[in-house]
């Protein structure tokens, strides 16, 4: 590995980052009880993902179908977002709670 | 610059984690999105950048910080029961993921063999040609899937359905 070539940022560096993102994504997913705090671990996730791809088409010459994907992608997020933060508010309108620990029954 | 932005970005993201303010965890993740939004423009591609910073900086943390006011919760509540065996095993298994996959990552000598193509910049209009020469159906589709999220979250938060 070339480790100047890492710094000024390899397609390794790059992947490195995104996989290290998405760890601390799912870190805040695990660690964290706050569904809000939850949903932003699961935005870091996705964004790591994104990163991967793009930093991939870059190293394939700047092809244009990654960044059709990611304007999907960001279109479903955009959608992922709506939904799960309408569900944290009907969750708090029928419980009084966004922690995860206190919603673990389905019935009322 | 990379180095700068690399930092930038999972700085961000580690101060979500530990940050007990929600807000401030809002803030944290503008931060994150700041120094991905940065990368995208290393990587050739200002208009990713531009989008990352419209939509996720602009729309979705905003949306984010509205649902943490209008609920009023900005600390994290207290824990019902605390359970620090799970919570350290997750973080130690997450962390364990990340060692193990940045050591494949850097182990692999395929991924090392890829020599970066002479690229120029992505255009809107090579993004705009792409989208609807290729994808024209896949677009219509996302459109009408963001209609359907619309309908969807008005109705979940509908006082009474």
């Amino acid at each position: 590995m070339d480790a100047a070539a890492f710094l000024q940022g390899s397609l390794q560096a790059y992947l490195s980052v995104a996989l290290l993102l998405f760890v601390t994504g799912l870190g805040i997913v695990l660690a964290r009880r706050s569904l809000l705090v939850q949903f932003m671990g699961i935005e870091l996730m996705l964004n790591a993902a994104n990163l991967a791809l793009l930093a991939a088409a870059r190293w394939r010459g700047g092809d244009p179908q990654a960044s059709v994907l990611y304007l999907f992608i960001i279109a479903v997020a955009a959608c992922e977002a709506a939904v799960g933060l309408a569900l944290v508010v009907a969750l708090f309108r029928h419980r009084a709670t966004t922690d995860a620990d206190r919603a673990d029954l389905l019935k009322q | 610059m990379f180095l700068a932005f690399a930092i930038l970005t999972l700085a961000g993201a580690l101060s979500v984690l530990w940050q007990r303010n929600l807000i401030l965890a809002g803030m944290s993740l503008v931060l994150s999105f700041l120094g991905l939004a940065g990368l995208f423009v290393l990587l050739a591609n200002p208009v990713a950048a531009a989008l990352q910073l419209i939509v996720y900086s602009g729309a979705i943390v905003v949306l984010v910080l509205f649902v943490i006011m209008l609920l009023n919760t900005h600390q994290e509540e207290p824990a019902e029961r605390e359970r620090p065996i799970q919570r350290w095993l997750g973080l130690a298994s997450a962390a364990l993921l990340g060692v193990g996959a940045v050591g494949a990552v850097l182990a692999s000598p395929a991924v090392e063999g890829l020599k970066a193509a002479p690229a120029s910049a992505m255009t809107l209009q090579g993004l705009g040609a792409a989208l609807f020469r290729d994808h024209l159906l896949g677009f219509e589709v996302a459109g009408l899937l963001l209609l359907a999220a619309m309908v969807a979250a008005v109705l979940l938060v509908k006082k009474e359905v």
